[in-house]
């Protein structure tokens, strides 16, 4: 028999939780690396803190304009924007924190219903929840200053507005928690994060967009009313109904509030209850029905034949890791599309730079900058995503030089790919620049990327930081990497503006080129020797390597 | 040839104060099933890694077939296949994309390494998942994985870290039965395992490190000479090891003190 003689509360239980995810963070702060975390936080909180006094402000100078003008419903907008804020908030949070695995509480002897208010109460401590409701109190003075006799529905609805809130946040986090549990899901969640991040750039070329201007913009307004049912404007229509004296309509929105707390308590009631039940989350090895024993033929990849085997195996394996890391994928989708970007932005008549707008000649060196900046930032710590497969480098009977070189050729194939299509499209929207100018940029280009490939190799070897396919939070490399990477970008970058400019100086258009020729040759040499010394250089840091990448 | 496989003179490592594994002098023969058996902490998997290139050592000697470790980097590697610790997989290829890279990395022609793939994968019942990423595989499967990886290029030593850890009983079978016909064919394998049953049975000769030192070296015959023992007893490998490195009944005592528990 055990001997535990009586199951606590929940109070005493949510005492317990509490008290443990503060010695969590005691405990987290006292490890010496995670002291910059605590600077950090301490930055991000008092920023936060910031951030929601302002936005309070505007709450309040929003609420006490509505019921000024006479349009007391109209704090719905206020609510929505509320609404909108406790909703997404919390799930991109979920996306990129790490997250207290709540569900780990289940191995104690807990009832389904302290599960339930445990895990509801966790719902207030998110700082978007916090927030939000800052932003109601504001209101809600607001309405003490402005329309005191509204204050005692406003109360209401407020209390009402939380739960359903809170209820409903945390019916999606558990959703959004099951969906991230598995990797396909996660990456693809971030795939469409990114993308949503870039598509916001566009925004500004479409509303001034001459399509857009020629058939009018959306009027809001109407969609407004196909949206009363939602809990922002039934809450809204609470506050409008009491203040005009309209009973009916104060009742039917404060019934619909109800309803949408008694369902929303229902359905959250129902994944607590699967997740009580000891509901299997992550992605597992299952045994899966034998496949059909078709012998035909699997691709190897296509290697080069002509290369080394160990280099061909490389950019083979460097490919199949392309293709399966949505983030990196992204990444060669976002150059050219903010090409275009900046294409619609700053070229052509229709720039942004009204009659300004940049010729062919300065922008092609601009956008080859750009380019190089951003596809080669990955090559200053090219081992990020190896994990234990570091230690295949190292047990194989291959070089380092090698490993390097596979990926360096891997690396610059894209490279070309994407400044091919980019010049493509640069030609279609702006049309060719200069003979001089183009053959110049593109030898500043080899000369850049080379020099720049054997500065990043030593930096991959010396300042390795692991990274995980599928995770945004954390995913950035050591501060040397970075410092490094900024450093030769700067040096080489300027190096080539130096020598473009100076053809315009001298009025010689083709110095550039015949300077970046020169240059060019002895990056080449320069990178080709620097390779050799990758070999001595990988045994010196085996140890760090394996230690960062293995963890 | 060398009849020795493996060889190390004062072989040592530290991390600073601290001593890993102290003046190893280890003597493996070729075609020997050796196991490398310590507690925990004791300087196991250091040593491994040490003998794989996985970790320069502080001090001392390896020879591997006759090749000084240091000036034979390659050779050395070419001929040896390993399952170091943690496994050290592409979790983001296939199970038959890491064996066609393990195998081009090792310079076997295209052909070789898509036939030796496939046979490896059908042995290892891994032919059903050869299109799963090794990341969703289960840790028993990796390590199926890990082991066709390391030998799919025909080494002449295999060093193994705990090889049978997390692999089921249906496939440690297999596995035993192909690392006996390894050692058959002249294969060299270096095992370590926490699982003494295991090496009892497989191994010829055993090793045994404590607290970074060697204290025994022999064949099961000769450690078991090593130790008291009465008359016409056979001592398993168990109590010989728990004999060397003093375990001396604390453990019991300690039990004791644990009333509550029953």
């Amino acid at each position: 028999m055990a001997d535990v003689a009586q199951i606590p509360g929940v109070a005493e239980q949510v005492k317990l939780v509490a008290g443990l995810r503060w010695q969590m963070l005691r405990n987290g702060i006292r490890r010496k690396n995670n002291r910059w975390d605590l600077i950090g936080m301490i930055w991000v909180s008092i920023f936060g803190g910031l951030m929601v006094i302002g936005v309070s402000v505007g709450f309040f100078a929003g609420t006490v304009a509505f019921y000024r003008n006479g349009r007391p419903g109209w704090v719905a907008l206020l609510f929505w924007a509320i609404f909108l804020w406790w909703q997404v908030f919390p799930i991109f949070e979920a996306g990129f924190g790490a997250q207290f695995e709540f569900r780990s509480l289940l191995r104690f002897p807990m009832s389904q219903r302290a599960f339930y208010l445990l895990g509801l109460g966790y719902g207030f401590a998110d700082f978007g929840a916090v927030a939000a409701m800052f932003w109601l109190a504001a209101m809600l003075l607001a309405t003490l200053t402005t329309r005191p006799d509204l204050l005692g529905a406003m109360l209401g609805v407020s209390l009402l507005f939380v739960l359903v809130n809170v209820t409903l946040e945390r019916l999606l986090g558990s959703w959004v928690e099951k969906l991230l549990a598995k990797r396909r899901t996660r990456e693809i969640f971030i795939a469409l994060f990114v993308l949503s991040m870039v598509s916001l750039n566009f925004l500004n070329p479409l509303i001034t967009s001459p399509l857009l201007q020629k058939y009018g913009k959306p009027r809001f307004s109407e969609w407004a009313s196909y949206f009363s049912w939602t809990p922002g404007s039934l809450a809204g229509s609470v506050v409008g109904g009491v203040a005009k004296a309209d009973l009916h309509a104060a009742a039917l929105g404060a019934a619909g509030l109800l309803c949408w707390l008694v369902g929303l308590s229902a359905l959250l009631w129902q994944r607590f209850a699967a997740q009580y039940r000891g509901e299997q989350l992550s992605e597992s090895a299952a045994p899966v029905a034998a496949a059909k024993r078709e012998r035909r033929k699997v691709s190897s990849g296509g290697l080069p034949s002509f290369l080394p085997s160990a280099v061909a195996g490389v950019m083979v394996k460097e490919f199949r890791y392309l293709t399966r890391n949505g983030f990196a994928f992204l990444s060669l989708i976002v150059p050219p599309v903010m090409v275009v970007f900046f294409m619609l932005q700053f070229g052509g008549k229709n720039s942004a730079l009204k009659s300004h707008g940049l010729s062919a000649d300065l922008f092609f060196p601009a956008m080859m900058a750009y380019l190089i900046l951003i596809l080669l930032s990955p090559a200053y710590n090219s081992f990020a995503y190896e994990g234990k497969g570091i230690q295949s480098y190292f047990m194989a009977p291959v070089s380092f030089r090698d490993v390097l070189l596979g990926k360096n050729l891997f690396l610059l194939s894209l490279v070309l790919f994407e400044l091919a299509l980019a010049i493509g499209l640069l030609i279609w929207r702006m049309g060719w620049p200069t003979a001089p100018r183009f053959l110049g940029t593109v030898m500043a280009a080899v000369f850049s990327v080379l020099g720049q490939l054997a500065i990043a190799n030593w930096s991959s070897l010396s300042f390795p930081k692991k990274m995980e396919l599928g995770k945004l939070k954390g995913q950035r490399n050591s501060g040397m990497a970075v410092w490094t990477a900024f450093a030769a970008q700067i040096l080489l970058g300027g190096i080539c503006a130096v020598i473009l400019f100076a053809g315009q100086w001298t009025s010689n258009p083709w110095l550039p080129t015949i300077a970046f020729v020169g240059l060019t040759a002895a990056a080449l040499a320069g990178y080709w020797a620097s390779l050799r010394a990758m070999d001595g250089l990988a045994e010196q840091k085996k140890e760090l390597l394996i230690e960062t990448l293995c963890r | 040839m060398s009849d020795i496989a493996i060889a190390t003179q004062q072989l040592t490592r530290t991390f600073g104060s601290l001593t890993a594994v102290e003046g190893i002098d280890l003597r493996v023969q070729a075609g020997q099933f050796f196991g490398f058996l310590g507690p925990n902490g004791a300087g196991k998997s250091t040593t491994i890694k040490m003998l794989t290139g996985l970790l320069a050592p502080t001090s001392g000697r390896m020879e591997l077939l006759g090749l000084d470790f240091q000036s034979h980097l390659v050779e050395v590697k070419r001929q040896i296949g390993v399952v170091p610790e943690g496994m050290g997989l592409f979790d983001r290829l296939t199970g038959r994309e890491y064996l066609q890279f393990v195998g081009r990395m090792y310079g076997l022609d295209r052909a070789t390494t898509e036939k030796r793939a496939d046979e490896l994968l059908e042995f290892m019942q891994l032919a059903d998942r050869e299109k799963t990423l090794v990341a969703d595989y289960s840790h028993g499967m990796q390590k199926k994985l890990a082991l066709a990886a390391a030998v799919i290029h025909g080494p002449r030593i295999l060093f193994l870290d705990e090889p049978f850890e997390g692999v089921d009983a249906l496939a440690a079978g297999a596995l035993k039965a192909l690392l006996g016909r390894m050692t058959e064919r002249g294969v060299t394998i270096f095992l370590t395992s926490h699982v003494l049953e295991i090496v009892e049975r497989l191994c010829s000769h055993v090793a045994i490190i404590h607290q970074g030192r060697l204290v025994a070296q022999g064949s099961l015959e000769e450690l078991r000479a090593g130790i008291p023992s009465v008359e016409g007893e056979k001592k398993t490998l168990e109590q010989i090891f728990l004999s060397i490195v003093g375990q001396s009944g604390g453990e019991q005592s300690r039990l004791e003190e644990l009333t509550w528990l029953t």
